[in-house]
């Protein structure tokens, strides 16, 4: 393939989108109404086919080619061998300042892009039927175009400062979407709610990327993460920076990916139309986080500490997150509390390289595998959740609906296959991922120096896969088996969804099934993704015999204690309620974390708020309304002058030009 | 050399302003016809004269793609770098320009009118084109004239025909300054060749008595300061704008501003000795002239700004404040330190031209021939009422405030960093007054934003359908983003401009 033709293709990926939301955006609400799924589906689908041939053919031949090397504006080599493709132009360069617009691909954007429009197509497929009824209809696939068009920005960002731009714009289509029903004071609070605790996550990223820039005078990802004997001479020069600059882009990825204590936000945001939820808060959007700690690997390399944190927070996150699932009877808040323990997981493996060298690179790869995986499965898992809501009447508490698996077959056999894959059902997606997080939590449980440290994460680990397991089936039997009982929203005969809806959560079950055994005990995926720039390209493979049984034993287990509390026996979950009460209290009560929120940071903020709007209104309006007047009061002396008469304009005119005269003569 | 050979040589060289002034001869003698005795035209008369306007336009871009490139000698004409992007400038907003006058004219006068047009571009052609004295004068001459034509054909009501008295007068006392500059100039050059008169002064810059030169230099400023609208002779630019047609009033807001640049960016270095601008910058007094100029232009046009309910007259200030920021880059000059203020004021003069020229046309197609929008009242309710044009109309104020993601973002950023980097205090206090001034500007031009999106419509006012003034202003609002987006093609031919001249 020509080099032109494989620049197109990588612009294709992110222009696509922008087309179509822009189109969506401007003839939507007019002309297009109910067919505002076309420009955004044949968009979504020439950014997929666009992925698929940059991630299996352009960067593969990259790889064999090698061209010369020309960084920045055609396909750059380096010695060491990360496959690359990078295209950009030169935005402004001015004097002394110099603003270039990059787009970089490698194994890790090339998956991540392939992940986003796969999955986004597939919504955005179930969206149109989802979605069918909805005023908004335009505006839900514009939103949705738009998003699509950032995060493929975000991941084939060139510098961080790009990334940056486009980090905030997810957060902007999140936003967007969170209130997407925007008369409900709900979604709006959702909305807002997920905006300011991510803020916070920002502030840190924001920080991060000032220290970056003041210690390595670039932003770009070349210079700065490339060259790893810089990153040991900035550290050198300024001990501990590299560890700040880590924990500065962790906070931003905690915002993003909803770690503790920032996970408030989340669960929240299932206010949003269930497409969203699967899109951007399950699948896509909410794994931004795991991709900047997965990309700035050669930072974090350099910042074990950093790195221990990661690791801590993600378990402390699984752990907590996995507790509150067990409780909850909002199908979709079960789900979006067990993508929070998920990402948890995800930072657990990331943060392994602080246990050896050697560690990092299956730590990122275990981490990003899970990503991936967990991409598939969970989104078939909020979009089957939304054909649930959909056939209940927008019903979605657990307590009022039971025994669905005659009415709703396909959705059933969805559902059942997605968490299956969560849990760790042996062979399907999930099972592998997890397999590799916990093998590589063992490993780094052996460290000298860390060791007790990753043991006591690798212990929560496995507590955390045993609880997943049973949630998840949890909330399936709640939902498919036992009695038949639909609320009254539902009419007598709930629907079963449209061919448009369920032929993607057909594809999403084949994949969520499927996409581990295939990619994961080949080695594909580990393959791919160490050419990434930071990772060194692994030799030797070995399956973990030990740790899968123990998987396979946990997933088992926490099935079969779903089954016991839930088929079997349904009295014994109040009767552990009764008994436990102060424990199932705080679990049903999400830790009180936003209550404590609410006591600790919201209330304070609020009373200096209000202290600083009355110095505001009595104290600066003062001060500002006066110099506002001062410009007013100024200009009441040259207006006299312009009293429309021609002789007097002449005159100043003349005296303008004698004193200028006068003043050049006599000055010098 | 035979005489016709001369002239041969010399004619093959602006080719694009022939183009340009035969398409006048035409429609001048042609146009007249085409009406008859008592005034009456054909309906849809101007349509054709439109589409002529725009061929001889077209064909001249075509013959400027094609014009050689040439150092200045001891002919008539340098067809040198800047010439080229000069050209450029005035092409592309000619074609602006005719789009706007469009159906802002009568069909009984739309021959005139245009040709008035071309002939002004023609002229700012030949400003930048002569190498001489009486050239670079008659180019002036060649601008103004047809000015006050145009300004009187337009609409002939009271208030235009006290606008062009007033126009006339003031631009007439203003050409005899420049008048009485350039005969010093000639006076203690003895020749009116550009070359000529540089090689002289450079040799006796030792000897000869500077204090003439400042003499001749600060007459000339001042009377091109008139067609840059700087304080203090700007005080016709409100009476007029308010009094002309909005498609004059585009003309008005670009044009001299451009003829003025290009004449004083031809003159001043020659003053100073030097046959190009390329390392000038101005030194000594002139430079404290321009830049007490500068300063005073920025801030009375931008205060006076904010007190004004008349739509034109706002605009007229907001051209003045312009004018100041332009100068600011004329005030640094070619420093060799930091980034060029020469190339940051042409790429701030085109990005200027495509904001205001897209403004006034949007403000034509908002109203119609007989009742143009007049007062800020008349903009209450337009995101309602046309949505597009408002939507339009913000691009280009947006621009014009100098706030992102708009190019008149980066011209604001290259004049502050040229004055900024220079590193001498002049420079710091240049760069801090247009900074400050950008926020007052950005109030009155945020609130026309807002009066357009947040107030009830006061109002009714016809609307007419003017295809061409809302292509122009659509084109323009394109261009403004697309600017910010691309803006390195521009400022490459800005800074190709001062390359070799």
């Amino acid at each position: 393939m020509s080099e032109d033709l494989q620049q197109i293709v990588l612009w294709l990926i992110p222009a696509a989108p922008l087309v179509a939301a822009i189109v969506t955006a401007v003839l939507g609400p007019k002309l297009l109404r109910y067919k505002s799924h076309l420009p955004c589906w044949s968009a979504l689908a020439v950014s997929f086919v666009c992925s698929l041939i940059l991630l299996l053919k352009i960067l593969p031949s990259v790889e064999q080619a090698a061209p010369p090397e020309e960084v920045g504006v055609a396909i750059s080599q380096t010695a060491t061998g990360p496959q690359v493709i990078a295209s950009g132009f030169e935005w402004f360069n001015v004097g002394s300042l110099h603003a270039n617009i990059e787009l970089r691909a490698d194994s890790i954007t090339a998956i991540m892009l392939t992940m986003v429009t796969g999955v986004s197509l597939l919504v955005a497929m179930f969206g149109s039927g989802y979605m069918s009824h909805d005023p908004g209809y335009p505006r839900f696939f514009a939103a949705v175009s738009l998003f699509v068009f950032s995060m493929c920005m975000l991941v084939l960002s060139g510098s961080f400062i790009l990334l940056f731009v486009f980090w905030e714009a997810v957060g902007l289509c999140s936003y967007l979407l969170i209130g997407f029903w925007f008369q409900k004071p709900s979604a709006a609070a959702a909305a807002k709610k997920a905006f300011v605790v991510n803020r916070i996550g920002d502030f840190g990223l924001i920080m991060g990327i000032f220290l970056i820039w003041k210690h390595f005078g670039s932003l770009d990802f070349v210079t700065v993460l490339g060259n790893a004997a810089r990153i040991a001479e900035v550290d050198a020069q300024n001990p501990g920076v590299i560890q700040l600059i880590c924990f500065c882009l962790f906070l931003g990825a905690m915002g993003k990916s909803a770690q503790f204590p920032l996970q408030v936000w989340l669960p929240d945001a299932m206010e949003g139309p269930t497409p969203v939820s699967a899109l951007i808060h399950a699948a896509t959007m909410v794994t931004a986080g795991v991709y900047l700690v997965a990309r700035c690997t050669p930072l974090f390399v350099m910042a074990p500490h950093a790195q221990m944190a990661v690791s801590g927070i993600g378990a402390a996150t699984a752990a907590i997150a996995a507790l509150i699932a067990l409780t909850q009877t909002d199908l979709k808040r079960v789900l979006a509390y067990s993508t929070v323990s998920q990402l948890g997981f995800m930072f657990m493996a990331l943060g392994c390289g602080a246990a050896s060298a050697e560690l990092v690179t299956p730590a990122v790869t275990a981490g990003m595998f899970h990503l991936f995986t967990h991409a598939f499965f969970k989104a078939l898992l909020f979009l089957a959740a939304g054909s649930v809501m959909h056939a209940m009447g927008d019903v979605i508490d657990m307590r009022r609906f039971s025994g669905l698996k005659h009415a709703l077959p396909i959705t059933h056999w969805t559902f059942l296959v997605g968490a299956a894959a969560l849990a760790g059902v042996p062979l399907l997606a999930g099972f592998w991922s997890k397999d590799d997080i916990l093998a590589v939590l063992q490993e780094a449980s052996r460290s000298e120096t860390h060791g007790l440290y990753f043991g006591v994460i690798r212990v929560i680990a496995i507590g955390a896969a045993f609880l997943t397991a049973f949630y998840t089936f949890r909330a399936y039997f709640m939902t498919f088996w036992g009695p038949e009982k639909f609320p009254e929203e539902a009419g007598h005969h709930p629907h079963e969804v449209t061919p448009i809806m369920a032929w993607p959560l057909r594809t999403l079950a084949v994949c969520a099934a499927g996409i581990g055994l295939l990619v994961g005990p080949t080695h594909l995926f580990g393959d791919y993704l160490q050419k990434t720039m930071g990772l060194t390209p692994e030799h030797e493979h070995h399956l973990h015999w030990g740790v899968m049984l123990m998987s396979s034993i946990i997933a088992v287990a926490g099935i079969g204690f779903a089954w016991m509390f839930y088929v079997a026996s349904p009295t014994i979950p109040a009767a552990i309620a009764r008994t436990m009460k102060p424990f199932y209290v705080i679990s049903q009560g999400k830790f009180f974390l936003d209550e404590i929120f609410m006591g600790l940071i919201v209330f304070p903020l609020l009373g200096i708020a209000k202290l600083a709007t009355l110095v505001d209104k009595y104290f600066i309006d003062g001060i500002v309304d006066t110099v506002g007047k001062v410009p007013k009061a100024l200009s009441i002396i040259p207006r006299q002058l312009h009293g429309g008469v021609v002789s007097s304009y002449a005159s100043v005119m003349w005296v303008g030009v004698v004193t200028a005269v006068v003043l050049v003569l006599t000055m010098f | 050399m035979p005489p016709y050979q001369a002239i041969n040589q010399a004619a093959g060289l602006i080719i694009p302003e022939i183009i340009l002034l035969a398409t006048v001869c035409v429609m001048f003698l042609a146009g007249p016809f085409l009406v008859s005795e008592t005034g009456k035209a054909p309906a849809g008369l101007r349509h054709r004269w439109g589409i002529l306007s725009l061929l001889a336009l077209g064909a001249a871009m075509f013959a400027w793609t094609k014009a050689p490139i040439l150092e200045a000698g001891a002919g008539p004409f340098r067809p040198d770098e800047f010439v080229w992007f000069v050209r450029g400038v005035s092409l592309v907003c000619g074609m602006l320009l005719t789009l706007v006058l469009w159906d802002q004219i009568d069909d009984g006068h739309a021959a005139e009118a245009h040709a008035c047009l071309l002939a002004i571009l023609a002229g700012v052609n030949f400003v930048a084109l002569s190498n001489d004295l009486v050239g670079i004068f008659l180019g002036l001459e060649l601008v103004s004239i047809p000015t006050y034509i145009l300004l009187f054909l337009a609409r002939r009501d009271w208030m235009t025909h006290e606008a062009t008295i007033k126009y006339f007068l003031l631009s007439i006392f203003s050409s005899a300054f420049v008048l009485y500059g350039l005969s010093w100039v000639f006076g203690i050059a003895g020749t009116t060749n550009l070359t000529a008169i540089t090689e002289k002064i450079s040799a006796a810059s030792a000897t000869t008595n500077l204090g003439m030169f400042r003499l001749a230099m600060v007459l000339i400023i001042g009377g091109l300061s008139f067609r840059l609208t700087a304080v203090p002779f700007h005080f016709y630019a409100p009476d007029v704008f308010q009094g002309v047609t909005p498609s004059s009033a585009a003309m008005l807001s670009f044009v001299p501003k451009v003829v003025g640049f290009t004449a004083l960016l031809r003159l001043l270095p020659v003053c100073f000795g030097e046959a190009n601008f390329t390392d000038w910058m101005p030194v000594g007094a002139v430079r404290v002239v321009l830049m007490v100029l500068a300063i005073l232009t920025m801030f009375v046009g931008n205060l006076l700004a904010l007190r004004q309910t008349s739509l034109m007259r706002l605009l007229a200030y907001s051209s003045i404040a312009h004018a100041g920021y332009m100068l600011v880059g004329l005030t640094v000059g070619n420093s060799s330190a930091g980034t060029s203020g020469v190339a940051a004021l042409l790429f701030y003069l085109a990005m200027y031209g495509i904001m205001t020229i897209g403004l006034f046309a949007l403000i034509s197609a908002a109203g119609t021939f007989t009742r143009p929008l007049r007062s800020l009242a008349d903009l209450s309710g337009l995101s309602k009422s046309q949505p597009a044009i408002a939507l339009m109309m913000a691009v280009c104020l947006i621009g014009l405030s100098g706030l992102p993601p708009t190019g008149g973002f980066l011209a604001k950023l290259n004049l502050f960093l040229a004055a900024w980097s220079e590193g001498t205090t002049d420079g710091r206090i240049l760069a801090i007054t247009l900074a400050v001034n950008a926020v007052i500007a950005a109030t009155y031009y945020l609130r026309l934003i807002s009066v357009m999106y947040f107030e009830q419509s006061t109002v009714v006012l016809e609307t007419s359908r003017q295809p061409a003034a809302w292509i122009a202003g659509c084109l323009c609002a394109i261009a403004t983003l697309a600017l910010f987006l691309m803006p390195q093609p521009l400022w490459n031919a800005a800074v190709h401009a001062l390359s070799h001249s």
